[in-house]
């Protein structure tokens, strides 16, 4: 049982910090602001969300309850920054827009600047 | 077990200094918001890692905090930005 | 404004805010006996003191559509979003060490079909966790959602990234629309 969950804990473990170097790579790879969102949106939260379950494995049973509220928060927070983030950096130019293949809120932006 | 503890701590080193350096190049402040968000948040993947190693579970609440501070600053400082953006 | 004051008595609004006032009650009581992590009767009694003066000091503004949950379909919701998130992930950390900082990246303009506040809150989030997808703006007024799309090598993947959202916001109205709808029309 306990050789069963150290190796479970193992697997966690390291694929949890190998999407935690994905989102640096993305991070520091990607153009713009709301590219790296992405990353920091997605491959961080799995990656913390495998990495807590890891922990999981390893600690008494009480301190359980606790860790999953950290995945739960984690959740429920994500997609929040990155709908704030993200819509701060579009209204403020910091994506590049020129290099994006497809562009539908420009428009509907300078029609509501037109119209008032 | 240990050498898994520190190959995962090597590799969350690995990304925290990435991350650094794309807080440091910036170029803008949104860019280093979402850094600083990903930084927070593997420094609670970092203490969740020493959990599991030590079995102390007295720096469980720490995770919480760490990661409801980390939301609320990310929140906080895209706020200040469109705010600043609007005063333009 | 709301209809917190209006007693079980009055026939427009039975008990819907005082249901929902109860589960949030519940809910931040719970948290508050997590967070502490015992049953210790201080605890205890202390988290609901502390559950109903959250709930007096910050109200929460009315919804505009009646909502009932099904628990066994937000499960599903639950589980579709963690599958959701670990294919996200693997295609967004994939889209970092192959394109990198030429990442074809696109803002895509998606109309939602629901009209209830929950619902289009329900389906922002899936978005964000479906592959490839982040919400930028939430146009409620005009139910409309902009999404920033990574990677789109072309127009077929913006209308395939333009399904995915629509999909999303089926999963949503399966969970949570049905009895909703029977009580609007």
């Amino acid at each position: 049982m306990r050789a069963a969950l150290d190796v479970l804990s193992a697997v966690l473990l390291l694929t949890g910090a190998a999407f935690c170097v994905l989102t640096a790579v993305g991070v520091l790879r990607f153009p713009d602001p709301v590219c790296r969102l992405h990353a920091a949106a997605k491959a961080q939260t799995l990656g913390v969300l495998l990495i807590l379950g890891g922990t999981a494995c390893q600690v008494s049973a009480h301190h359980i309850v606790s860790l999953a509220l950290v995945a739960v928060f984690q959740l429920a927070t994500v997609p929040v920054v990155g709908q704030v983030v993200g819509r701060t950096a579009y209204r403020t130019g910091a994506v590049h827009r020129e290099s994006l293949v497809a562009d539908e809120l420009e428009a509907r932006l300078a029609e509501d600047e037109r119209g008032g | 077990m240990d050498a898994v503890f520190v190959l995962t701590v090597d590799l969350l080193a690995a990304s925290a200094l990435l991350t650094v350096v794309r807080i440091v190049r910036g170029p803008t402040v949104l860019d280093r918001i979402v850094a600083l968000d990903v930084l927070v948040t593997l420094i609670v993947t970092a203490v969740a890692v020493g959990i599991a190693r030590h079995d102390t579970g007295s720096s469980v609440p720490l995770l919480l905090v760490l990661t409801l501070l980390g939301f609320i600053g990310s929140i906080t400082a895209a706020h200040l930005v469109e705010e600043r953006e609007d005063m333009r | 404004m709301t209809p917190a004051n209006a007693g079980p008595g009055q026939p427009r609004r039975p008990r819907r805010p005082a249901g929902r006032r109860l589960l949030a009650l519940v809910w931040l009581w719970l948290l508050w006996i997590m967070l502490w992590g015992s049953l210790r009767a201080t605890v205890v009694v202390g988290g609901l003191l502390v559950a109903v003066g959250v709930l007096t000091a910050f109200r929460m503004p009315p919804m505009r559509n009646r909502l009932t949950l099904r628990p066994l379909r937000l499960v599903r919701l639950t589980g579709h979003m963690l599958v959701d998130l670990a294919v996200s992930a693997v295609s967004v950390g994939w889209a970092a060490v192959r394109h990198g900082p030429r990442a074809p990246a696109a803002v895509i303009e998606v109309e939602l079909a629901e009209n209830s506040d929950l619902l289009i809150a329900t389906t922002a989030y899936l978005t964000t966790m479906t592959p490839g997808t982040l919400v930028l703006e939430i146009d409620r007024e005009r139910r409309l959602l902009y999404v920033h799309a990574l990677p789109v090598p072309g127009q077929d993947a913006v209308d395939a990234q333009r399904r995915a959202v629509s999909a999303a916001e089926r999963v949503a109205a399966r969970a949570i629309r049905d009895s909703e709808n029977r009580r609007t029309f």
